[in-house]
């Protein structure tokens, strides 16, 4: 019998695969690279539905060697695999969107007049396959160097499809921005790796591993001995530099303030990629590492509070430009910053559940709301501009309604998937907040944001979708396939109900914690050979370090545990209808108007993303570029100069040089033939000093 | 025998390619050089040695009988033949075999003159360059390391570009001057050995100096005689490294230099530098280079980042690549103080590594150079429109470059940098590495930006020429180089586990010595 975690393997080898097939022979193929992609990610998606359903019903975690990367001086850095319940649930997620995403690239792609005039294909499938394989195989990562270096290996693939249409301007310049900007993140991630594999000697994520030592010395002080620590320094201390170092990595992949700036211009790229990639899976990459690791963070309680103060910042200041972007695309990326914003918020108030649970809603409606975008987008011959839609509802049903449940998620209206899962996150973060005041700052910005996520949002699809078209191409948009339309049906089934997987109002009101189905899923574990428990990977096991450890306690709030989470469930969901509301008045009108230019001068900072675009710009091309150049006179001008001028006497004088250069070959050799000379005196003065 | 027999297949065929027809050099000069390729190849698929060769607890690999024959006698000292290798040098002696073949292949569209004595002049480089990597005896060592000199001069001299003349003159000016202070150096350690040692081999010198049997010499104690004769010898390798501040003939001689022998200077004769540190400097004298740790990282960490700024500022694409070198470069610089096995291993390894890396570079820029007649990034954009293999190549290589996993530079280098993280005999050891680290940043930033303006946006080309397919000959060897580079990014251990054993010995020789690790 084979076991379905013998195979986890071909979850990322199936898709490689496909990459190989595209970049060989994709271009005598029938839909050049589309059909063994789909082909390849079907199969991931089998595998990995089989491994889910395996943990689930063994209750087991599983860990392997697949394959030793190198063997010396002490430690080994391998590859394994890693399938617990949260790498299984995201391995689901990850190929349930690249499959979907690959049959909407047929569509997209494929089937678009324009987009066969500029060709590429077998490069563009290439793209997605060896994507889908290094996210898959980041996602079942058993250890924190793997998992770095598939995170590499996403980076790459993200900046060959942001540049997919290389041709032109734009396109190849945002490719260079998102991997450079995501670069500095990574370099921060690259010292914290080598960090944790000295100090630890293991970068191993489960039983055994760098979090479960850390997190064993930090409550019982044990272990001190097999942990290395640079000179004097506190461990605690050293711990929380590890961890902020690794959170650098996590800030630029997942897009958080202040290195969110490339996620926007990565928007060049096409909108199937920006939906897998930039939307629900690449860019979650960040979260579920943290998430991965959460042992290590669990008990660190300075770290926790910089990831939730990033999360909330972030939430509510991409949600603020949000709001005045006129780009679907544009709109749709800001939304995804400020979501997982409020992942960062929730992992950083210790609510693990609550994260994985937004990461969960919040992949299949953004992925929705992008394709359908793309949807959009096609159809209309590639307008993209909110003020050149409008009217679509008629003529694109299906569209509308998918995406109609999409926004609904997004903007957390109750029963669509996104309330739940960002309420949770929400309730968490008051729940230390009234304990720990500092936290409640991180909260009140998470609250304040879903009031602007509920306007942006519907402010999208009220110019979109109602009122009157306000172009031709939005009067008259091409008919859609069934490629197109299925992808999109299945995600707006999903964004509806996945959030019933976890009702937490509805069970503490009942009372009936049986119906928590995810959080009692992300708080199994017993491992798979030899039954033993794998307690460290496991919720309880968190909680227990951030309350514990951290010192991080929960407030009981008002007005009663039952009660409380359906009131401020009420009080967030009040916000985001307020805010879809206020969309509706403004924009669901015959005209509407734009109101960006009303705002005045705080308008204009907001438009003009408070300028941390032109800041970075500036960083780069305003002083690195003179240093670097400054750097380069220096070099020319003192360092060599001062070599030729050194040699001027002999070689270099302008008279000289030239008279040695006109006997061209046979100067040469007399300069070589006089150097062996002094070569062969040397010698002799060597033999002969001691004769 | 096979080192020997090497050195004379690769020495008489360079003698025949010189006497051949010049239509029929090239590809004879191919010919020939399998030969040291496939018998580099046997050798490391038949080595069995382990240990490093200036340790007595070696165990010899590929040693003949002809090892120990006396070439001539100085006074109580004699020159002996003497050629073995280990995990360290048998790397890099396949590395040179390997890069000349496809050097070779590389030059058959530039090179159209003189070509019998271009291709004979590369094959007596490479029989210098395997006699440098072998041989064990000092004197006979420095007659092939002063050998590799004047056939590189005379390639850069003859064959290069307009300001090729003032580059040979530099280039040669430069090492040989570094020759003589690293020559008057190891006098100095072989001073201080007088009456103790019968030769000048190499295994020799070093135990004896291990033994602590150095004595001072005139005013200088034994200590100070270690350090001046260290320093002496570092600076004179410092240069062919190139380390910051005796780098500026590098650009000069890589960008004049046809693109065949910029791929062997990048990619070979600058580990000869790194190379000689590590036997000499830093396998005879750990106790300096631990004694001096701290200046020795600085140098490298400003090697690392300087040359990637200069890289940044740069618009010849040759140039941006020649630059790198100094940056990567370092990386071997602070694995190798770092004495721990993952430094030291992990500085071996990026000479490996990087010689692959740069090769591929500097020959797609060959390769686009032969096309376009330009390499200015300003001259050109979209290059990948109309030479995609190229383009797509070049995009790998700089990845590579770039430490992308699963390529040879990101094991190289994460290996430096585990080795000099926790490296106990160098203080500040997390905050030196991390600063060098900072290298893979602008690396980024430079070769992205290259990628972007040249490689990517809508085509345009300064120069007149018609762009047309690359031969399959200009190609293939950057496909040769690139599977190379992947297949020690997937598995380092092929080459990691003999350098692991060659470098061990040094690791605890320096424990010893230096009380650190």
């Amino acid at each position: 019998m084979v076991n379905a975690f013998d195979l986890v393997w071909l979850i990322a080898a199936l898709p490689f695969l496909s990459f190989v097939v595209s970049v060989t022979v994709g271009r005598w193929l029938p839909k050049e690279g589309a059909l063994p992609g789909i082909a390849a990610t079907a199969g991931s998606l089998a595998l990995s539905l089989w491994a889910f359903l395996t943990v689930r019903s063994s209750g087991a975690h599983y860990e392997n060697e697949l394959y030793t990367w190198i063997d010396a001086g002490g430690f080994e850095l391998t590859f394994g695999v890693l399938v617990d319940p949260l790498s299984s649930m995201m391995l689901v997620l990850v190929s349930l969107v690249a499959f979907l995403v690959h049959v909407f690239s047929m569509g997209y792609m494929n089937d678009d007049e324009l987009h066969r005039e500029k060709g590429g294909f077998p490069r563009y499938y290439a793209g997605l396959g060896l994507f889908s394989a290094s996210m898959l195989a980041f996602v079942f990562s058993s250890n924190l160097l793997m998992a770095f270096m598939f995170f590499e290996l996403v980076g790459l693939c993200s900046w060959i499809l942001i540049g997919f249409w290389f041709r032109e301007e734009a396109p190849p310049s945002a490719a260079k921005k998102a991997f450079l900007v995501t670069r500095f993140g990574d370099y921060f991630f690259l010292v914290g790796v080598v960090g944790i594999l000295v100090t630890f000697g293991t970068s191993g994520f489960a039983d055994g591993g760098f979090p479960q030592i850390a997190s064993h010395f930090l409550e019982t002080g044990e272990g001190a001995d097999h942990i290395w620590v640079p000179g004097d320094l506190d461990t605690q201390t050293w711990f929380s530099i590890l961890g902020l170092l690794v959170l650098g990595g996590v800030i630029g992949k997942s897009a958080q303030f202040p290195l969110h700036t490339w996620l926007p211009d990565a928007m060049e790229g096409p909108t199937p990629v920006s939906a897998l990639i930039h939307a629900a899976t690449m860019v979650a990459a960040g979260v579920y590492l943290v998430a991965r690791m959460f042992g290590f963070y669990a008990g660190l309680p300075t770290v926790l509070a910089i990831i939730a103060f990033i999360g909330g910042f972030t939430a509510l200041f991409a949600a603020s430009m949000g709001v005045v972007k006129d780009d679907i695309k544009q709109v749709l990326a800001y939304s995804t910053i400020s979501q997982y914003g409020y992942m960062m918020l929730a992992l950083g108030v210790g609510g693990y559940v609550a994260a994985s649970f937004h990461l969960l809603n919040h992949a299949f409606f953004k992925a929705l709301l992008f394709l359908g975008a793309g949807a959009v987008i096609v159809a209309t011959h590639h307008h993209q501009d909110m003020w050149k839609l409008g009217g679509l509802k008629r003529e694109m049903p299906v569209t509308y309604y998918t995406f109609l449940a999409g926004s609904l998620a997004l903007a957390g209206i109750v029963p669509f998937s996104g309330f739940w899962s960002k309420d949770e996150v929400l309730y968490d973060a008051l729940l230390i907040g009234l304990e720990q005041p500092l936290f409640l700052a991180a909260y009140a910005m998470g609250l304040l944001a879903v009031f602007l996520t509920g306007f942006y949002t519907f402010r999208m699809v009220f110019l979109t979708f109602h009122g009157e078209p306000r172009s031709e191409h939005a009067e008259h948009p091409e008919p859609l396939r069934w490629n197109t339309k299925g992808p999109l049906a299945v995600l707006g089934v999903l964004a509806t109900v996945t959030g019933l997987l976890n009702m937490k109002p509805v069970a503490e009101l009942i009372g009936n914690h049986d119906i928590l189905y995810l959080e009692n899923w992300l708080d199994s574990g017993t491992a798979a050979n030899g039954g033993e428990w794998m307690g460290s990977l496991t919720y309880h096991h968190y909680g227990h370090l951030v309350h514990e450890v951290a010192g991080l306690h929960e407030g009981s709030p008002p007005p009663s545990a039952e009660l409380a989470p359906i009131v401020f469930g009420a009080i967030s969901l009040s916000l985001a209808l307020g805010g879809a509301l206020l969309a509706k008045s403004i924009y669901d009108v015959p005209e509407p108007e734009r109101m960006t230019d009303r705002l005045g001068p705080v308008g204009r900072v907001v438009q003009r993303n408070y300028y941390l675009d032109e800041f970075q710009v500036w960083l780069a091309t305003g002083v690195t570029e003179p240093v670097a150049r400054a750097s380069n006179t220096f070099d020319q001008g003192i360092i060599d100069g001062a070599v030729n001028a050194t040699s001027s006497v002999s070689l270099f004088s302008g008279e000289r040089v030239r008279r040695i250069q006109s006997g061209a070959v046979t100067n040469y050799v007399l300069v070589i033939v006089m150097s062996l000379i002094v070569f062969v005196v040397a010698v002799g003065i060597v033999g002969g000093w001691f004769l | 025998m096979i080192i020997e027999a090497l050195l004379a297949v690769t020495l008489l065929g360079g003698i025949a390619v010189l006497l051949a027809p010049d239509r029929l050099a090239g590809k004879l000069a191919f010919g020939i050089s399998l030969g040291p390729l496939l018998g580099g190849l046997w050798m490391f698929w038949q080595f069995d040695g382990s240990g490093n060769l200036m340790f007595d607890s070696a165990a010899k690999s590929f040693e003949s009988s002809l090892s120990g024959t006396t070439l001539l006698s100085m006074g109580p000292w004699d020159v002996q033949w003497l050629a073995a290798v280990d995990g360290i040098s048998l790397p890099l002696v396949v590395l040179s075999t390997i890069l000349t073949t496809l050097a070779i292949v590389s030059a058959w569209t530039p090179i159209d003159e003189r070509q019998s004595q271009f291709y004979a002049l590369v094959l007596f480089m490479e029989a210098a360059l395997i006699g440098v990597f072998t041989a064990l005896d000092f004197f006979v060592w420095f007659v092939f390391w002063e050998g590799v000199l004047v056939p590189m001069v005379l390639l850069i001299g003859v064959w290069g570009g307009p300001r090729r003349k003032y580059a040979a003159i530099k280039f040669l000016v430069y090492t040989n001057v570094a020759s003589a202070v690293l020559f008057v150096g190891f006098l100095g350690l072989l001073a201080g050995l007088d009456g103790t040692i019968t030769s000048f081999a190499l295994p020799e010198i070093s135990q004896a100096i291990h033994a602590g049997e150095l004595q001072g010499v005139g005013p200088f104690s034994p200590e100070e005689l270690a350090t001046v004769s260290f320093f002496a010898m570092f600076a004179g390798f410092a240069v062919k490294v190139p380390i910051v501040p005796v780098h500026t003939w590098l650009p000069d001689a890589h960008v004049e230099a046809p693109t065949p022998v910029s791929v062997l200077l990048a990619g070979v004769l600058l580990k000869m530098g790194t190379y000689a540190l590590l036997r000499f400097n830093f396998t005879m004298l750990p106790e300096v280079a631990m004694a001096n740790a701290e200046l020795i990282a600085a140098i490298a960490v400003i090697s690392i980042l300087y040359g990637a700024m200069l890289a940044l500022a740069q618009r010849d694409l040759k140039r941006i690549v020649a630059y790198s070198s100094v940056s990567s470069m370092g990386y071997v610089i602070l694995g190798l103080v770092a004495f721990t096995v993952y430094g030291v291993g992990g500085a071996t390894f990026q000479m490996l590594s990087h010689g692959l890396i740069s090769g591929l570079l500097f020959m797609t820029v060959g390769v686009i150079y032969n096309t376009t007649h330009t390499r200015m990034v300003g001259d050109m954009s979209g290059l990948a429109d109309r030479m995609p293999v190229a383009s797509w190549v070049f995009v790998a290589g700089a990845f590579g470059y770039m430490g992308l996993p699963l390529m040879s530079g990101f094991a190289a280098e994460l290996f430096v940098f585990i080795g000099a993280f926790g490296a106990e005999g160098l203080q500040y050891s997390p905050i030196f590495t991390a600063l060098g680290m900072f290298g893979i940043v602008i690396v980024a930033g430079y070769l992205l930006s290259a990628m972007q303006k040249s490689l990517f946006g809508p085509f345009r080309l300064e120069t007149d020429y018609e762009i047309g397919r690359a031969p399959f000959h200009d190609v293939a060897p950057l496909f040769v180089l690139l599977g190379l580079i992947v297949l020690l990014g997937v598995a380092p251990d092929v080459v990691f586990d003999m350098v692991e054993s060659a470098t061990q010995p040094i690791v605890d020789a320096a424990a010893e010595n230096g009380g650190g690790a």
